[in-house]
């Protein structure tokens, strides 16, 4: 059999081409990489599924699950959000954020939705429910009867209103401000003001918001409406604030006075 | 994604990278100049 010579440089070398052990390596890889999925992922995915459904069960997901493969039934590390409609977006950012702190799962989808759930979950993020309570606020104040906590019965009708709106952002932090204006001494302002957050507080929890989520706080008349003179009396009112941050950290409104 | 395609991905990072160390350690021997 007669076969044709090896190509030969000048200077009597072999020469061969590099492209053949580099396809050969990417073949080799593109095998590996078949193989090994073939081999562990079906274990991996299981671990991850166990470990999610405890997470979600923790994170009050009741009747969601979490499947770990693609559309066309592949293993996959992100996995996709099922059920749960009846949840609040609370709750479901709340369940979504455990599955995605398991260490191993990648980006998690819903599957009724295009919202991804990041790691790392942001600190305080404003919800609307806060720009549909100051809507509600802009135009009527919550009113309390002269020098005391007690919430005016004219306010009873806007207090509905206000636990209507805030609903939507249950399992978030529910801040309660209450300021007073200048006039008076500044210490009983600051009692007041607390008094009155903390009626609020109260007239909430009153109208099914859980207190868990509630943080009542009085800043007297230190903080006055931009751009009032501080002795104004449109300064005592009442604020809302929506922050989505962790139950255990304490909120700037939970640090006590000086 | 699924995972076999990560885990392609990933080889295919390492082989490249493993190429290039490769090729800037041994792949500029002076050896192979002097012979020529």
């Amino acid at each position: 059999m007669d076969l044709a010579p090896p190509a030969v440089n000048k200077c009597g070398h072999m020469h061969r081409s590099p492209l053949i052990p580099l396809a050969l390596g990417v073949l080799a890889i593109v095998l590996l990489a078949i193989v090994g999925a073939r081999i562990t992922a079906s274990d991996l995915t299981a671990e991850l599924s166990l470990k999610a459904q405890a997470a979600i069960a923790k994170a009050g997901g009741t009747g969601v699950t979490a499947r770990f493969s693609t559309a066309s039934g592949m293993p996959s590390r992100h996995p996709l959000l099922i059920g749960g409609n009846a949840l609040g977006s609370a709750t479901r950012a709340k369940v979504a954020r455990a599955v995605a702190a398991i260490p191993g799962v990648g980006g998690v989808r819903w599957e009724n939705s295009s919202a991804l759930a990041s790691r790392a979950a942001p600190a305080e993020r404003p919800l609307h429910c806060e720009d549909d309570v100051a809507a509600l606020l802009r135009s009527r104040t919550i009113r309390f009867e002269e020098g005391s906590s007690r919430i005016d019965a004219s306010s009873q009708g806007l207090l509905d209103q206000v636990s209507a709106a805030l609903r939507p952002c249950l399992g978030a932090i529910i801040a309660i401000t209450g300021h007073t204006d200048a006039s008076g001494p500044e210490a009983g302002n600051l009692v007041l003001s607390r008094d009155r957050a903390n009626a609020v507080l109260t007239a909430l929890v009153a109208r099914g918001i859980p207190a868990d989520g509630l943080r009542a706080a009085g800043v007297g008349s230190a903080r006055p409406v931009e751009g009032l003179d501080p002795n104004d009396p449109a300064n005592r009112r009442i604020e809302f604030s929506v922050a989505e941050s962790q139950p255990f950290k304490p909120t700037p409104v939970d640090t006590p006075g000086p | 994604m699924p995972i076999w395609l990560e885990l392609l991905v990933l080889l295919l990072l390492t082989f490249a990278g493993g190429l290039a160390l490769g090729w800037a350690l041994w792949g500029r021997s002076p050896a192979r100049g002097i012979e020529e």
